[in-house]
């Protein structure tokens, strides 16, 4: 079991890895041109490139598709590049968006023509970085080396051309340049969506250059940093999903996330010049115990108004102290309460039984015959509806609690959270 | 006048020629099969889901609407599977093939279904199917067609009552082509009772329930969500443990999934038709276990040696 665990989580850390190493630089142009959502778009235009060479009838990985997915990502990059000349009196990246949308639309215009369409605009979303293969990770390695060569080379006019207005270069220079970089950004993004799907990609590319920014305003150093955060992000997203036991890309876009936050904290509270530290330090805590306030306020306010509603911090408080809606029914209610629960859990036991049953004799012992399986989904589905009825008494009884508690409870929250919210808000506005 | 007549003629040309043929609407492939052998050339038979598309993540279009204009009977699933024909009908307004109509057949009514769960939406529910009752994959046993092809031969005749004599000699007639089939798959999956599988999807139980085979996992629990590492990583175990060689996987489902296990356990990945169409070799519902049994088989004995 663990040696599968370490199987399944190194390829992709890998990968991972390796898509941080190229996406950072890329993500620091990136933020410098003021493109965000640069790569979004390119990486639709070569996906539907990709699908234009599935309807066809290429396969995606034949070198027909390559040449399909390639011709669109140049067609995209020169549109990316005009796109700066167009934009005079306004910002470049509402053409990005135009191009995202209707790149997108068009994907799903020709994917509807193939049965398994909406399959393929999925997969280009969420990627199965999971599943990479050792081969697949040596060709990105190498694709990634000779670009970060060649970026390495050029990186003096690459920079100059994605800077300040300021620059004196000539506008033909700035628009070869451009292409350059939308090129060789188009060839990596292509080949990485493909693996790790749009919403990772994104990741891999905006989150460590910010980092990087937030602490450095030199690329060699922010490029250093971003490094390190997208492995550790990487690293965090790949095993938090083997703990959590939840899809490997959505859970490392969330770590991405987070570590973000974190760098921001760092950056705010720790590493930042003396003063504005410690003025960072006084506005978070302020915030900080302000919403926190207001939420408690808020939540003890909703349980007075709607004591059958839904309340997830009340909830929580409950299980944290102990103190729950069974605390304040009647020794009737809660007799009534506990046997409820009781009874929905036998019937669930009941349910599991009979489609234990019901499995192991579709290959072991004698079959059973059609009225047996008709009586077998007729009692589950009796079973179901009563323990339905078992939760109904439930949570009817929960609200006969919750509606006694709410001046036991509830009061108190709301006003206790209101109170402190208006203390923090007036010592904030003194602080001032 | 001239006019008149002229549009008379123009309505003429318009209407299906053969007043005679009824037009059938199912929704999927696999019950347009079975209403085509049941009512023969009385009948033209259309399919609402394109064979080869994930039927659990299909979304009709305007064109589906357009299909059940002037259908005489249509034919659905039910169990939820097909959801989204109660709102085609219920704009369509033909009270004769919205529910209780003679035209409209729920083909899961009588058929025992395996793993029930309750009879409304259970936000809670594990199996992987977002929406009804039970298990909707019931026509993957080729028993239940005796069933399914009586509700249609029924509506059939509600609707032409004067074709009765030949709806029920076309299902007779294909019934005993089944029942002569049949004899021949059991026979060539009889070796391979009991014999261990896991599935992509939670697709197969009535096909392993009819062959008595044992499907010891599911990859995909959740409809649409790829499986977690660690889920990978315990069904790696139960693969090796139970020294499972064949994993199950449906035509339009994610691959990455089955072929990593693939990769780590040594089994291999056997593409099986869910439906009539999924596979060009599928190409009706007789073809279609024809097809599944006979590869599966081959994928079994292969393993075994």
């Amino acid at each position: 079991m663990f040696e599968d665990v370490l199987a399944f989580a190194a390829l992709p850390l890998a990968a991972a890895i390796v898509f941080t190493g190229i996406h950072t630089w890329f993500g620091l142009q990136v933020l410098r041109r003021n493109v965000v959502f640069a790569d979004l778009a390119l990486a639709q235009v070569s996906a539907l490139g990709a699908t234009m060479a599935v309807v066809a009838g290429h396969a995606v990985q034949s070198a027909a598709g390559y040449a399909y997915t390639l011709i669109f990502t140049a067609v995209g990059a020169l549109l990316l590049t005009a796109s700066r000349g167009l934009a005079r009196s306004v910002r470049q990246e509402a053409f990005i968006g135009v191009l995202y949308v209707v790149a997108t639309a068009a994907t799903v215009l020709v994917v509807d023509r193939s049965p398994q369409g909406a399959e393929h605009v999925k997969k280009m979303l969420v990627g199965g970085i999971l599943s990479v293969t050792g081969d697949e990770l040596v060709k990105f390695i190498i694709l990634y080396s000779i670009i970060g060569v060649i970026h390495w080379l050029l990186r003096r006019p690459l920079l100059a051309a994605a800077g300040h207005a300021d620059t004196p270069m000539d506008v033909g220079k700035i628009a070869f340049w451009d292409l350059v970089f939308y090129l060789s950004f188009g060839v990596v993004v292509t080949s990485s969506v493909a693996t790790a799907g749009v919403l990772l990609v994104f990741c891999f590319l905006i989150v460590p250059a910010l980092v990087g920014s937030l602490f450095s305003s030199h690329i060699g150093v922010a490029l250093v940093i971003g490094w390190i955060a997208g492995a550790v992000a990487s690293a965090a997203g790949i095993f938090g999903s083997f703990l959590l036991d939840a899809p490997t890309g959505a859970v490392t876009v969330v770590t991405f996330a987070a570590v973000l936050v974190v760098a921001g904290g760092i950056r705010a509270f720790i590493t930042a010049p003396a003063a504005e530290r410690g003025r960072n330090r006084q506005r978070g805590l302020h915030v900080g115990g302000l919403v926190l306030c207001l939420v408690l306020g808020l939540s003890g306010a909703w349980v007075i108004i709607a004591p059958a509603g839904d309340h997830p911090i009340l909830a929580m408080i409950e299980t944290a102290t102990g103190i729950g809606p069974d605390r304040f029914m009647t020794a009737r209610e809660r007799a009534d309460y506990l046997e409820a629960a009781a009874i929905e859990r036998r019937h669930k036991g009941e349910i599991d039984r009979l489609y234990d049953r019901e499995r192991q004799s579709r290959w072991q012992g004698d079959e059973l015959t059609p009225d047996d399986i008709r009586r077998i989904g007729s009692m589950q589905q009796t079973l179901t509806e009563m323990g339905r009825g078992e939760r109904f008494v439930m949570d009817y009884l929960r609200t006969r609690g919750r509606e006694r508690e709410r001046w036991y409870v509830g009061l108190p929250l709301a006003a206790i959270g209101f109170v402190a919210a208006a203390t923090i808000a007036r010592r904030a506005r003194r602080a001032r | 006048m001239l006019v008149l007549v002229c549009l008379l003629g123009l309505s003429l040309i318009v209407q299906p020629a053969a007043a005679g043929s009824m037009r059938v609407v199912a929704t999927t492939s696999d019950l347009a099969s079975l209403a085509q052998a049941v009512t023969g050339d009385l009948a033209q038979v259309e399919t609402i889901i394109p064979p080869a598309a994930d039927p659990e993540a299909f979304e009709p279009r305007p064109s589906d609407l357009a299909k059940l204009k002037d259908a005489s009977a249509v034919i659905r699933v039910g169990l939820g599977y097909d959801h989204w024909l109660d709102k085609l009908l219920s704009m369509h307004g033909d009270a004769a093939v919205n529910r209780g109509g003679a035209g409209y057949v729920d083909a899961s009514v009588g058929i025992p279904l395996l793993e029930v769960k309750g009879s409304s939406v259970d936000p809670a529910n594990r199996d992987g199917h977002a929406h009804g009752l039970a298990n909707p994959h019931y026509w993957l046993d080729p028993a239940n067609a005796g069933i399914i092809t009586g509700a249609i031969a029924e509506a059939g005749i509600r609707v032409a009552p004067q074709a009765t004599a030949k709806i029920i000699a076309n299902r007779d007639g294909f019934l005993s082509r089944l029942k002569a089939d049949l004899a021949e798959w059991e026979q060539l999956l009889v070796a391979h009772r009991a014999a261990r599988l896991i599935a992509y999807h939670n697709t197969w139980p009535y096909f392993a329930r009819h062959f008595r085979l044992n499907i010891v996992d599911v990859i995909e629990i959740k409809e649409g969500v790829a499986p977690s590492p660690a889920r990978l990583a315990k069904l790696a175990a139960t693969i090796r443990e139970q020294k499972i060689r064949v994993i199950v996987h449906e035509p339009f489902e994610p691959e990455e999934a089955s072929q990593l296990l693939a990769r780590r356990t040594g089994a291999v990945v056997v593409k099986l038709a869910p439906s009539v169409g999924s596979v060009p070799a599928a190409s009706d519902y007789l073809a279609l276990f024809g097809y599944n049994v006979g590869t599966l088989a081959r994928a079994l004995s292969a393993a075994s040696n």
